[in-house]
């Protein structure tokens, strides 16, 4: 019993830390991405890399990582790690996210052993590479995305490496900027340290170490009793990044995720091979998105640290975008994290179903705005990374404009007055972007749309999105939300920045360019036409969709804007339900597709009633679960009242042959 | 002139409303307590008055601390407010910086909770300044009759105008306000730059919102309360309790309700530091614990720290407030086994109904107060105030069920554990309010109150290393207290200046001058003659680069602005852990804040009663074992006693339980001050 209290008081003084660490960093730091963005996390770790503590302000996609690449450093300077040593690394392929993400490691020495190491990851706002930000869309190598440190000590027993940091800071744009975010990270260890120190002091060091142990043993237990709780059994999924930024792609993530008693193993063998675009990461990102959406689903609530993750094996074949190798660039890795974590909540909801949710945004929406400064004196990169809307699930629709479940609570935009009082630039619009949900009996919520005007002379523009022309999947029969999509507005004309939708590097911008961007909608839950009348009147109130679009997508009809017509609707429902396009599905002798694209074979007669060419995309429509994507292969050999699909697609579907499903068009932005 | 003969503090809490009133003539204070009535919070602060037994004609002054505010946002209770904003900003308020700011992580099915003001009646119009200040697009001439026809359609009650910009130029919010106020007479109008002056549309115009959404609700609540008072026969003027420690006239309070969150925790802070200027104390944490919640904050050289980001659920708040932070733990806080089997406190409480085990009132789960009473720190013979008796087999019963649960034997040590994850809980608290922000603990005395503060303060303290505590007289009705003890006070904020190293000394002596006779016409207005006017100045400073600022305070003395930025370094160095030398620091505010001092009464403190201060010994549980405990009755503790622990100290609204090692005095004040043998 006295355990139990000694253990709750251990864990909650260890939060505690790193609580303090987090606002040392906020109201310290230098980089508008860290201290309005909070793009930064923090974290303490056992000698040998586990986790034992984090806060619920931190970011997955960073602290998930941080075991990995305290692993190394760890490892690389086994037996030589000294009191007053510090460490720094950022590179993706031991561990890292990209190259702006550097965490800096202080290791916590106790009477003279090391006990602990405090990590602060932190998004600095440039470390080099091609372009302002160092973030972009075209980059071929990571040596254009900027410095790639490799676990490095960069003090030895109190004294810094300046020769080291001077290389590496001129390396950067705005590098006095750079040293003090350095300089806040550097603060923010020493006081973990001090604080780590006193409750070694108070708890006695054998207490302390046996109780972090105790705490993980828990963590474990706890999860391998959730996941013991799911039937055994296999789910597959499989969702794409759509392009490499070079005009190839996509690429496709493919997932057996399979339950084994208490144990959960996560198989992306078949998935892509990596490719020489930004949109890869290293070897520790699909077991970090494994690990958000497992807690997610099966043990949201208590404290996290490394024993929640145990039970949970991940197969990444090296080599893959999902598990890449030097020198491919990895600037993109959100936006292959965020295509993985839908492929694994999709694999997960059919394991848990009511948890079962639309897709989110799928992609961080890197947008930097780069260009000299108001001083004269240097330039300013401003830097968003610009939220969507949440996808829908049972009861509740999705949230208008806002991180989603799986990410720390960050700004993804800052404030449009600090943004104009910093920059040369000014916000014309920031607003909801009207019908971008994806429908459903629940609907995504809506995406972003934002106007940036260049005031200055000249500026660049570079981009790092996904999901344009692939946009975020619905449920059980409900829509996709409309797609991410990036423009420049030119003397009213819109201009497209480069050939592959929403992946840029160093656009050049004309004083007066208007950047537009618009955000992903989430995606809706349910048949769309089930929805309650009474909220897609409330919608329409509320100018989240037309009076129109509530016809046409809801087939709800509205009298005077917001009255419903329980009549009209019932036929129009009935009506739309009617023109849908319904197959009996069949299986085909045919192999799992060697290419990321997955065909659908469609009889010329369907491809009409849909109103698509041979090579578009389709959504097959699945009850049970997301919808399978795929592209449309227009033959005479089809028929036009079925549709033969491997035992993989039917596998996706978790269809049986004579089930008639409904094949639809997929579109960037619906109707 | 008429004689002023009482002043009065009422606090209105969740459960009770208590009152103090001090005569003047006598220096005598006086105290009641009455329950509280939800939905009519206005009859208990006449019923508190009435049960004083004073004559209310003689009532002289009377400062309120209310709950309004704060329970009309988290029921939703406010009008139906619309928004009238810059193009392409209607939807500021429903995307902020897309953050969801209420927890979240993890949960899939998280919603957004919807905005205080719903999209149909957020309307837009045409008019833009520029971030320099300059005026883009001039409102005058906009025919706003189009709005107000949609408005009232709409059954708009309240409105707010939250223009881009308008933190450096004001002039078209003003307009559209002027414009709007002749088409909707009576309608209360809130114009964003006039509610708070500062950079930040999100957070302007969630404030700005705020304000209009609760002004009529606030409004009909005051004008019920001096309506009821006038017929009780109180005449004296009604002033209302800030969130930022000041005391504000009925027509601030009226006009700036979002002033008004913290109006009732505020008073226990200026009570204490009351407490402690008497005591000479100058730093100290207060530690107000009731039945549902602990309330903390930080004082430095006996000035509240102030926080000007704020936030209410998922509402950002831009006002200064007196930096206190809430945890949901109380001695009503239920004690309960997480599904990895730990012990956890709250937030669920029993309240005052049921209530604890203990209470008899029909409460079956364990909660901190059957804890202590277990661990014989609470009376069973003799009954509370307000005559409840408490029943330790059912506070025991509670714990044996809970036992059962997670497989422990032993009630005592459980209660035990339960106290000390409550504790750290507190302790986590306190970090909060100090560590947090640059302070260490140790360097302050802790001030125990509130129905449960004295009895956990003692532990709290030693968890931080905290050698002294602080015990005031009337621990349960120190709010109460702090309202007689506070000034009125107006805070203004100007967004302006520059690097140090290139401002103009005298510009910035120029700025304060200017605030500070604006500060001086307000408190005229509410009053105040020039000789009971002072001023505090200071600067936001940071770094070049940085965005947020540490305070550096200013005198017009200073003549240069060395002293202001040795200040900020000095500061960030204690805060941040390095300092800077080839940065420049940069100013980016100037505040000030103008108080217009009251009268106070004057705590000379006489027990109540004559006697033996002992009432028994009885065992209690210090530290892992029984201790025979003596129990002192505090009506009977005269000025200069001295006594050591462990002892348990008994009055009506407050039990002291003092642990072994810690010595107390009685203050001439009535406190107890309280040394820790063992720190330095």
């Amino acid at each position: 019993m006295k355990d139990l209290v000694t253990l709750e008081l251990i864990r909650e003084s260890l939060i505690a830390v790193v609580h303090e660490m987090r606002a040392n960093i906020i109201h310290a730091s230098f980089s508008s991405i860290i201290y309005e963005g909070h793009d930064f996390s923090c974290a303490i770790l056992t000698p040998d890399g586990r986790q034992i503590a984090q806060s619920n302000d931190d970011h997955p996609i960073h602290i998930f990582a941080v075991p990995y690449s305290t692993r190394e450093v760890a490892r690389t300077f086994a037996g030589d790690i000294h009191e007053g040593d510090i460490f720094l690394h950022n590179d993706p392929y031991t561990g890292g996210t990209h190259l702006n993400d550097v965490l800096m490691l202080t290791p916590v020495f106790v009477g003279g052993h090391l006990v602990m190491f405090a990590a602060a990851r932190c998004h600095w706002g440039d470390v080099g590479g091609m372009a302002a930000g160092s973030l972009s869309g075209q980059v071929r190598e990571i040596i254009q995305e900027g410095m790639r440190v490799v676990p490095t000590r960069i003090a030895e027993k109190g004294v810094l490496n300046e020769a080291f940091l001077d290389l590496l800071f001129n390396n950067m744009r705005n590098p006095q900027e750079r040293r003090g975010d350095f300089n806040t990270m550097l603060g923010t260890g020493r006081k973990a340290a001090v604080h780590v120190g006193r409750l070694f002091r108070r708890f006695g060091p054998e207490t302390m170490l046996g109780g972090i142990e105790e705490l993980i043993r828990r963590s474990d237990r706890q999860m391998r009793t959730r996941i013991a709780a799911l039937p055994d059994g296999d789910y597959f999924a499989e969702g794409f990044v759509e392009s490499d930024g070079h005009g190839g792609g996509p690429l496709v993530g493919r997932l057996k995720l399979s339950i084994r008693g208490e144990e959960l193993i996560a198989d992306l063998t078949g998935s892509s091979p990596q490719t020489n675009g930004p949109t890869n990461f290293g070897p520790a990102m699909a077991r970090n998105s494994v690990g958000t959406m497992v807690k997610s689903f099966l043990d949201p609530r208590t404290p996290i640290n490394h024993g929640s993750f145990m039970p949970i094996k991940v197969i990444a074949p090296e080599g893959s975008f999902l598990n890449a190798r030097a020198p491919v660039p990895c600037g993109g890795m959100a936006e292959v994290k965020y295509m993985l974590d839908g492929v694994v909540a999709a694999a997960l909801g059919q394991a848990v179903q009511e948890f079962m949710v639309g897709d989110n945004r799928g992609s961080a929406n890197h947008t930097t705005i780069a260009g000299p400064n108001r001083r004269g004196d240097g330039m300013f990169i401003l830097y968003e990374y610009p939220a969507g809307g949440t996808g829908a699930s049972h009861g509740t629709d999705g949230s208008n404009v806002l991180r989603c479940f799986g990410e720390g609570d960050f700004n993804s935009i800052q404030s449009s007055e600090v943004v104009e009082f910093s920059n040369p630039i000014r916000i014309e619009r920031c607003e909801l972007r009207e019908g971008s949900c994806g429908d459903g009996e629940f609907r995504g919520g809506l995406g972003l749309r934002r106007d940036y005007r260049l005031l200055s002379p000249q500026g660049t523009l570079s981009l790092l999105t996904d999901h344009n022309l692939i946009p975020p999947y619905g449920v059980k029969g409900g829509m996709s939300g409309g797609g991410n999509r990036f423009v420049v507005v030119r003397d009213g004309q819109e201009v497209q920045p480069s050939a592959v939708p929403g992946k840029v590097s160093d656009f050049p911008l004309k004083a007066g360019d208007i950047v537009r961007a618009e955000t992903a909608g989430g995606g809706g839950w349910g048949d769309p036409l089930t929805r309650d009348p009474e909220r897609v009147a409330r919608d329409s109130r509320l100018g989240y969709i037309t009076q129109a679009q509530a016809k046409a997508r809801f087939g709800v009809v509205l009298l005077d804007g917001f009255k419903v017509d329980a009549g009209a609707t019932r036929k129009e429902r009935e009506q739309l339900r009617a023109q849908r396009v319904e197959l009996a599905l069949q299986l085909a002798n045919t192999e799992e597709p060697k290419t990321a694209r997955r065909m659908v074979p469609l009889a010329p007669q369907v491809a009409q009633r849909l109103g698509i060419r041979d090579g578009d995309m389709v959504e097959l429509t699945n009850r049970r679960g997301p919808s399978v994507r795929g592209w449309a292969r227009v033959s005479d050999e089809a028929d036009g009242g079925s549709l033969r699909l491997g035992a993989a697609a039917l596998a996706l579907l978790d269809g049986k042959p004579g089930e008639r499903i409904e094949v639809r068009v997929l579109r960037a932005m619906p109707l | 002139m008429k004689k002023e003969r009482f002043l009065i503090g009422i606090d209105v809490g969740g459960t009770f409303t208590d009152v103090m009133c001090y005569e003047l003539a006598t220096n005598r204070l006086l105290t009641a307590k009455v329950p509280s009535l939800p939905g009519a919070q206005w009859r208990g602060v006449v019923e508190a008055i009435g049960a004083l037994g004073i004559d209310k004609g003689a009532v002289t002054g009377f400062v309120h601390g209310t709950t309004i505010a704060t329970n009309s946002l988290l029921e939703r209770k406010g009008a139906k407010t619309g928004v009238v904003t810059t193009e392409g900003f209607r939807d500021v308020l429903e995307i902020g910086g897309t953050r969801r700011l209420i927890g979240g992580l993890f949960d899939i099915k998280f919603q957004r909770p919807p905005p205080l003001a719903s999209r149909e009646v957020r309307l837009e119009a045409p008019e833009r300044i520029a971030a320099d200040g300059s005026v883009l697009k001039a409102i005058d001439g906009f025919d706003f009759g189009p709005l107000v026809e949609h408005f009232r359609k709409n059954d708009v009650k309240a409105i707010a105008v939250c223009f881009l910009n308008a933190y450096v130029n004001d002039a078209n919010e003003r307009a559209a306000g002027a414009a709007l106020r002749k088409l909707m007479p009576g309608t209360p109008i809130s114009e964003s730059a006039a509610v708070t002056r500062e950079r930040g549309e999100f957070e302007r115009f969630s404030t700005c919102v705020i304000n209009s959404y609760l002004t009529p609700t606030m409004a009909a609540y005051l004008d019920t309360l001096t309506a009821a008072l006038e017929t009780a026969g109180v005449t004296a003027p009604v002033n209302i309790m800030g969130s930022n420690g000041g005391a504000m006239t009925l027509d601030n309070a009226r006009g700036y309700v979002v002033n008004t969150f913290l109006s009732g925790p505020v008073g226990g802070v200026t009570g204490s530091v009351g407490i402690c200027r008497l005591a000479g104390i100058d730093d100290c944490i207060t530690f107000d614990m009731g039945g549902t919640s602990t309330d903390v904050a930080l004082v430095h050289d006996l000035k509240p720290r102030i926080s000007h980001s704020n936030q209410i659920e998922a509402h950002p708040l831009k006002v200064p407030q007196l930096d206190i932070h809430t945890i949901g733990a109380g001695g009503g806080s239920i004690v309960w086994m997480q599904p990895d089997g730990t012990l956890e406190i709250g937030p669920q409480s029993a309240g005052a109904v049921p209530g604890p085990a203990c209470y008899q009132r029909g409460g079956t789960q364990p909660t901190i107060s059957d804890a202590n009473l277990i661990l014989g720190r609470l009376p069973t013979e003799r009954s509370l105030s307000g005559g409840l008796v408490l029943s330790k087999p059912l506070a025991e019963k509670a714990f044996q069920d809970l036992a059962k649960k997670i497989g422990a034997d032993d009630i005592v040590r459980l209660a035990d554990g339960a106290l000390r994850i409550a504790v750290a809980k507190m302790a986590g608290a306190v970090r909060e309010v100090s560590v947090h922000r640059g302070f260490d603990p140790r360097d302050f005395a802790l001030v125990g109150f509130g129905g449960a503060g004295p009895m956990h303060a003692f532990n709290v303290a030693e968890e931080l290393a905290i050698g002294r505590v602080v015990i005031p007289r009337f621990p349960g009705h120190l709010s109460a207290l702090g309202q007689l003890l506070s000034d009125h006070r107006h805070d203004s904020v100007r967004a302006w200046g520059g690097r140090v190293g290139e401002i103009d000394p005298a510009a910035v002596a120029r700025q304060f001058g200017e605030m500070q006779k604006q500060g001086e016409a307000r408190l005229t207005a509410d009053g105040f003659t020039r000789d009971g006017i002072q001023h505090q100045f200071s600067a936001d400073v940071r770094y070049v680069g940085q965005s947020f600022t540490l305070a550096a305070p200013w005198q017009a003395s200073d003549g240069s602005l060395q002293p202001l930025k040795e200040a900020f370094i000095r500061r960030h160095e204690e805060t941040f852990g390095y300092a800077d030398p080839h940065n420049d620091a940069e100013i980016v505010n100037l505040r000030v804040v103008s108080l217009g001092i009251v009268r106070k009464p004057i705590l000379n403190f006489a027990p109540e009663e004559s006697g033996d201060p002992l009432i028994e010994h009885h065992k209690v549980y210090f530290e892992g074992g029984w201790v025979e405990c003596p129990i002192y009755n505090r009506a009977r503790m005269a000025v200069g006693l001295e006594l050591f622990g462990p002892m348990v100290i008994e009055e009506s609204g407050g039990t002291s339980v003092v642990p072994p090692s810690w010595r107390i005095k009685v203050h001439p004040s009535g406190a107890l001050i309280c040394e820790h043998e063992g720190y330095e």
